[in-house]
């Protein structure tokens, strides 16, 4: 495939950001489990001085970790974008399309930006009172966990929008796995309540369980994504089969021959 | 007849809003020169005590007017609908940023008047209100940074005779971009260029915004009244 002809490919767009998705969740993962050691979480029984702790063992991966999202987190509206995009292929109506970007739009600030603040916070001043520091510690988690209802209505919107799609952009098993994202949300409220179990923020339910399956989601949607990408015709009615891999350059000197 | 289309008070708002937030700007005491992350607790708390009204009513202007933004930005996607793509992606992308940028900067609106509300409440927690004021303010960056790459990438991609935006469009909002990074490291020093009051986390950054706010307007305005005479002459 020559220069030209991959930029003048009409799915360019949807490959850009399939790219930069697959860019945004990689990051992701890389901050929150190698960098900040923000997750698995903190223990929510520590006291303030082991919190002052937990903050000093972490301060340059806090620091640089979470100033990697402060610069990289606005790649997330790829993923988003895409999803919606999904979503207005289907034969549903574009309310849901829409109600999924902004569900997940507005999720940005509580759901990642606070805890980038609060450990940022937590860090830059070392010898800040013990009790202060915890603050900004649940603060910090319990914004990151506890940030729900938009991620739950959101996943019942995808999963409703993929029940009702006669076009099959998506399998249908892949709303039932939209319904498990959902129950994740559901799940994980009692880490309001309780400071320890398998219930508290880090516990086997409300952490371990959720991120597992977190982590399928993701992994799957954006292989699905990727699925639909290759299948798209930019038509309206239903999405056809990927093209086998050999005539996939046949299909793109058609289109660009038209 | 020249008509005034709902777009044009909306662009006409831009001018007005950015006059309130460069009032705003000028009215905080804590912008020039910026306060220092080193100031102690008790100095702090001072700040707020000695400049309480000018805290509150600056941060109440820029907590009413900081998400005129959002329609402004709403302008430019209209104008991406008219750029050569073969899919609505880029919008999507701004759209999906657009509101968090300004609510970023709003959060720290609120952290700031906290600190104001009892200015005479230990001097500790004050400065904890401060600090999240300040790295709010400075650190959140990433969906205005994300519009900017969003803007040049659609801008790039606009391949047809008569762009939406010219080229160097494209060009500025990388180079904005650029200018807007060093700002999401400024937790990791309280000294220097990087420190929330230095050179590149405050002087560069918040420079390059109002920049962006005005040469993205121009750009906007033009392209808008260009649309506005091919509507007419299609009429």
């Amino acid at each position: 495939m020559t220069r030209r002809a991959r930029w003048t490919d009409p799915k360019r767009e949807l490959w850009l950001a399939w790219y930069a998705t697959v860019a945004f969740y990689s990051l992701y993962a890389v901050v929150f489990f190698l960098v900040t050691r923000t997750q698995p979480p903190g223990k929510p029984w520590y006291t303030p001085e082991q919190v002052a702790g937990w903050f000093a063992g972490r301060h340059t991966g806090l620091l640089v970790g979470f100033a990697l999202i402060f610069v990289l987190g606005g790649l997330s509206a790829t993923a988003l974008a895409l999803i919606t995009y999904s979503i207005r292929r289907m034969s549903v109506s574009r309310a849901f399309a829409y109600s999924y970007l902004i569900l997940y739009a507005i999720a940005a600030v509580p759901g990642f930006l606070f805890i980038c603040v609060a450990m940022t916070v937590g860090t830059m001043r070392p010898g800040r009172d013990p009790a202060v520091l915890r603050w900004l510690y649940d603060l910090g988690f319990l914004s990151f966990s506890g940030t729900m209802g938009v991620f739950l209505l959101g996943s019942l919107i995808w999963m409703t929008a993929i029940l009702l799609d006669r076009n099959g952009v998506f399998p249908k098993w892949f709303a039932y796995l939209n319904l498990c994202n959902a129950l994740t949300e559901v799940v994980v409220a009692p880490s309001w309540l309780f400071h320890g179990g398998v219930l508290a923020w880090n516990g086997t339910i409300a952490w371990w369980i959720n991120v597992v399956v977190f982590g399928i989601y993701t992994g799957t949607f954006i292989h699905l994504l990727r699925q639909v990408i290759l299948r798209e015709d930019f038509g309206t009615g239903p999405l056809p089969a990927a093209p086998r891999r050999d005539s996939a350059h046949r299909v793109l000197e058609e289109v660009m021959a038209s | 007849m020249h008509r005034t289309t709902g777009e044009q008070v909306i662009f006409w708002t831009l001018p007005a809003v950015a006059v309130v937030w460069l009032a705003a700007f000028f009215v905080f005491p804590g912008f020039l020169p910026p306060m220092s992350p080193t100031w102690s607790p008790a100095r702090v708390a001072a700040f707020y005590q000695d400049h309480t009204s000018r805290v509150r009513y600056s941060m109440i202007l820029f907590n009413w007017f900081c998400v005129a933004l959002i329609p402004i930005l709403m302008l430019i996607v209209e104008r991406m609908r008219h750029m050569a793509h073969r899919t609505p992606i880029m919008r999507y992308c701004v759209i999906g940023v657009a509101g968090a940028a300004p609510i970023a900067f709003l959060t720290s609106t609120v952290f700031w008047m906290v600190a104001a509300f009892r200015p005479d409440r230990a001097p500790a927690l004050t400065q904890l209100y401060n600090d999240l004021a300040w790295i709010t303010f400075t650190c959140g960056i990433p969906f205005l940074a994300a519009i900017c790459v969003f803007l040049a990438l659609s801008i790039y991609l606009d391949q047809q005779d008569r762009p939406v935006f010219g080229r160097w469009v494209a060009h500025f909002n990388v180079l904005v971009a650029v200018a807007l990074v060093p700002a999401g490291f400024a937790g990791l020093t309280l000294t220097g260029a990087f420190a929330w009051n230095g050179l590149l986390s405050f002087w560069v950054k918040n420079v390059a915004i109002a920049v962006w706010i005005v040469v993205m307007g121009v750009v906007l305005g033009r392209a808008t009244a260009r649309q506005d005479e091919g509507a007419e002459v299609r009429a």
